[in-house]
């Protein structure tokens, strides 16, 4: 997918988290470009690897920092937490030339933003980390097993909080395929 | 009796200090190869003085690495201490302590000719100089160097804390790991940066670079904060500064600003590393350096330049067209770079300015070159003076207002570049005007 493009959907995304009441940080559009590209198979090329606050992607981290050189979106600081990410003026205008990308795709970008914007880092901690374990340990694999990995990688994550997590990421996965 | 620490001179640390395991590690074949790496590529044929190379930076990214595990480690809170184990156990401690030094020592090892010049075009696919570095530190003549030490360092720990999660992807890493290896690496406050910003400055001759490192590491601290006002408590521990460290900070960001726009961004040394590229390609067999580890150690800049130096003057020589470029410094010219303007309505616009000159006077006279800054915001924990622990972007103003570095240029050859210069004065809106998309290829 070439870089304007992807602007354009990084940027619709980050628009409908923050409807939702998404508080919009790095960790917030991260986890929410997971699920949109795993989920809803928008190929955008980003690799995730386990890191802080679960699945993570230094190449996205690189293309929001693009996205800043280009004035598409910029940071908005909240004294004392780390800033807020909002879109410009600027990436109406890229938008407006990705119309027909944006209008394949308005049902995921939707889907994605409703399911996670009302969520906070813990919770989406622990959601993109199940689905991370899902898969790669496949929805047969049983809710049990999948909540110890969880808590195996992340042991701060609860047994019972894991457990939820897998049950609404199996949920979400259900919704996602309808 | 012998000594067990040896003091080498240092332009920017004055000593390097190393214990004899770690000299053994300097006297290893990859450790000596570095001696033969420059830095910073040809740009010394743009700034004279910047013949360093990777040798003495690795030595400085090992100094600072233990300095800078020293303070962090010493001042560590109860909560932090609660959360990574080996703080509480000396024997832990020292243990990776030794480990984070071979690892920063150890860190470039891997580096092709001419350091970073395009290693995505010249190493096989899924290969980059990181892999080869973990190779390297993990085969057998290092293993026999880490098994030699009491207690013997695992090679995997010494791989997770030179590369990273970044790079050493397949890895899991604890929170103790990924603090460890943000001392090298880390995008805030990683030794390998700052060594690099100081050594490259005082070399080339500029003092952008310089900044109150002194201070900056005194401040450092192993910190933990929430990253949203969301009432949760996920909390990551991360390399933070006390407040009073946090002027510190801000210079370590502009360095890396202007170092990055001036020198390493700098127009003519980026279409010397094209033309280097482009070279390459065409002297080394297949096109590719080797990935084997005993080749790869044969080739530096030495072998390089005397292949340069030798096809500039021989037409039959492979690569005889791009080594004339470097070696009579005939290298193509800036026709076009990224402004203001353009970027308002074609954040790609040097894209296609390249694709219309292309198209009207053929390919092979232009090279388009884009790159942006690979770094995160300067996002980072500060420890304010009531203990509070705050967002770095929240406390300081200039941190929210350091430019990020983006280059697009266009270069030309020398023999078209009146030509095509007044052709895209007259076409230029046209061109960078960006089209609507046509379909829905996404």
């Amino acid at each position: 997918m070439d870089r304007l493009r992807r602007a354009a959907l990084l940027t619709q995304l980050i628009e409908r988290l923050r409807r939702r009441g998404s508080w919009c940080g790095e960790t917030h559009v991260q986890k929410a470009t997971l699920f949109l590209q795993d989920l809803t198979r928008i190929p955008m090329g980003f690799d995730f690897i386990l890191y802080k606050h679960g699945p993570f992607s230094f190449d996205l981290r690189d293309e929001l920092t693009s996205l800043r050189a280009d004035e598409l979106i910029k940071l908005e600081p909240q004294w004392p937490y780390g800033p807020r990410i909002m879109t410009t003026d600027r990436s109406k205008y890229i938008q407006g030339l990705y119309s027909k990308t944006l209008e394949k795709y308005n049902d995921s970008i939707s889907f994605i933003a409703e399911k996670l914007g009302a969520k906070g880092v813990a919770d989406l901690e622990r959601l993109a980390t199940a689905l991370y374990v899902t898969q790669r340990a496949g929805t047969d694999a049983s809710i049990d097993k999948r909540a110890a990995k969880l808590t195996a990688l992340k042991p701060h994550i609860t047994r019972d909080d894991a457990v939820a997590a897998a049950m609404e990421v199996d949920c979400i996965i259900e919704e996602a395929a309808k | 009796m012998p000594k067990s620490v040896h003091e080498i001179r240092d332009p920017i640390h004055v000593f390097v200090r190393l214990d004899n395991h770690e000299r053994e590690v300097l006297n290893s074949r990859p450790f000596q190869r570095l001696r033969h790496i420059h830095q910073l590529a040809l740009t010394y044929l743009v700034y004279p003085g910047a013949t360093h190379k990777r040798f003495e930076h690795s030595l400085g990214v090992m100094e600072l690495a233990g300095r800078v595990f020293d303070i962090i480690t010493d001042n560590a809170t109860d909560e932090i201490r609660a959360r990574l184990e080996p703080l509480n156990n000396q024997d832990e401690r020292r243990y990776w302590r030794r480990v984070l030094r071979m690892a920063a020592l150890c860190h470039d090892v891997g580096h092709l000719p001419f350091s970073h010049a395009a290693e995505k075009q010249l190493l096989p696919n899924g290969w980059d100089h990181e892999k080869l570095t973990r190779a390297i530190i993990a085969s057998d003549d290092m293993k026999a160097i880490w098994e030699r030490i009491t207690p013997p360092l695992r090679h995997e720990d010494i791989v997770k804390v030179a590369l990273g999660p970044k790079k050493a992807n397949d890895l899991l890493f604890s929170d103790w790991e990924t603090i460890l290896s943000e001392i090298i690496v880390g995008d805030a406050f990683g030794v390998d940066r700052m060594d690099y910003l100081l050594r490259d400055s005082h070399h080339v001759g500029v003092a952008y670079g310089r900044f109150d490192h002194y201070r900056l590491v005194d401040t450092l601290r192993i910190l933990q904060i929430a990253p949203s006002g969301e009432g949760d408590d996920s909390k990551e521990a991360a390399l933070g500064v006390e407040e009073g460290g946090i002027q510190s900070a801000e210079a370590l960001m502009l360095a890396r600003y202007f170092m990055y726009s001036q020198v390493y961004f700098h127009q003519i040394r980026r279409i010397y590393d094209t033309h280097l590229m482009e070279f390459l390609s065409e002297w080394l067999q297949g096109g590719n350096f080797p990935t084997d580890i005993n080749q790869h150690l044969r080739i530096t800049d030495n072998e390089v330049t005397a292949a340069l130096l030798e096809a500039a003057f021989d037409n039959g020589k492979a690569g005889h067209l791009h080594a004339r470029r470097i070696v009579l410094r005939e290298h193509f010219k800036v026709l076009y770079e990224r402004n203001p303007d353009d970027v308002k309505i074609n954040p790609e616009a040097g894209k296609s300015v390249f694709e219309a000159l292309s198209t009207e006077f053929g390919r092979e006279h232009f090279r388009h070159d884009r790159y942006h800054q690979s770094t995160g915001a300067p996002d980072f924990p500060v420890r304010m003076r009531d203990g509070q622990i705050v967002s770095s972007l929240a406390v300081s103003d200039t941190l929210n207002r350091v430019p990020i570095v983006s280059v697009d240029y266009v270069f030309a050859e020398r023999s078209i570049v009146s030509k095509a210069s007044a052709w895209l004065r007259k076409h230029r809106a046209d061109i960078v005007k960006p089209r609507e998309e046509e379909g829905d290829n996404g």
